[in-house]
């Protein structure tokens, strides 16, 4: 296990480009897409952006770190998500093995929960919005 | 060799710690609820931060004003736990549990300190970290041991209606 060092000062690994979705716009779009023509000029990308951003699901990940052992990580993962031993003991090995795993995803409200519930456990968990 | 601790039948569990080992995990966990309080950068591994992207600055402050206090307080209560029961014979399933989790911030910060990396060779006794790294790895074998027991009452097949 081993702590994800390069996070700072870099772009999201796999989250795709940055999104223009602020926290508070809405996350999902008032009545579906809005038809670019309607749009002033020069806000079509981002009001695309926003349509499709918002329904992309968040993705839990838990990181690699020097410190948390193998067996610890294994039972945080069946405790608190409910995993089977198996499935929890190839998300620690994937951890382990490729320096991080997504242990799980939806809302941005419910990914915040489950983050906040590694971190009470001491696990290096990060949440981002899958591309 | 049997294990240490055991989970006895009325659901208590209890651990064969000598008295030395005991003070000693007691004054360790003594010492981080000040840490916790005034934020001090030893325990700067127990905050990571929630957002892998570093360009989520207005969210990230939001989850630590919203969860930050409460982080504080789980850990703290679960350390001044085990201060309070260090000498206990047995301990409850809760009691037992904040054991665990005040061992893990215990592990995290000394951890940190001692830079520690995989497959690290244990230190030079002479080396001035020597007994500091001893304590890192008192607290990883009791940690392996009590997670051994806990796994023990996990259902292998998981839980079929999923996460809490």
């Amino acid at each position: 296990m081993r702590v994800p060092f390069t996070r700072r000062g870099r772009a999201t690994p796999s989250g795709g480009p940055p999104s223009t979705v602020t926290r508070g716009a809405p996350r999902t779009a008032p009545g579906g897409v809005v038809p670019p023509e309607t749009a002033p000029v020069g806000d079509i990308e981002t009001i695309v952006d926003q349509a499709t951003t918002s329904d992309r699901p968040w993705l839990v990940i838990v990181w690699n770190d020097p410190i948390n052992l193998m067996p610890f990580v294994t039972f945080v993962l069946q405790k608190l998500f409910g995993y089977s031993k198996e499935k929890a003991t190839s998300l620690m090995l994937d951890i382990h093995n490729k320096g991080r795993a997504v242990v799980s995803s939806g809302t941005r409200e419910r990914a915040e929960l489950d983050v906040y519930r590694l971190h009470e456990h001491g696990l290096w968990a990060t949440m981002e919005q899958s591309g | 060799m049997s294990s240490p601790i055991k989970r006895r039948r009325d659901g208590r569990y209890v651990l064969r710690l000598d008295a030395n080992a005991r003070i000693v995990l007691a004054n360790l966990a003594a010492q981080l609820p000040e840490a916790l309080a005034s934020r001090d950068p030893m325990v700067r591994r127990l905050f990571p931060p929630a957002y892998t992207a570093d360009d989520q600055t207005a969210a990230e402050r939001d989850y630590r004003e919203l969860v930050d206090t409460a982080l504080v307080n789980h850990h703290t209560l679960s350390l001044e736990t085990l201060v309070a029961t260090a000498e206990a014979d047995s301990l409850s399933e809760e009691e037992f549990g904040a054991w665990l989790d005040a061992i893990g911030s215990l592990r995290l910060v000394l951890g940190t300190r001692l830079d520690v990396h995989e497959d690290m060779e244990a230190p030079d006794p002479q080396d001035p970290m020597a007994t500091e790294y001893e304590l890192y790895a008192f607290l990883g074998e009791l940690q392996y041991l009590m997670v051994e027991i806990l796994a023990e009452d996990l259902p292998d097949e998981g839980r079929p209606e999923g996460p809490l």
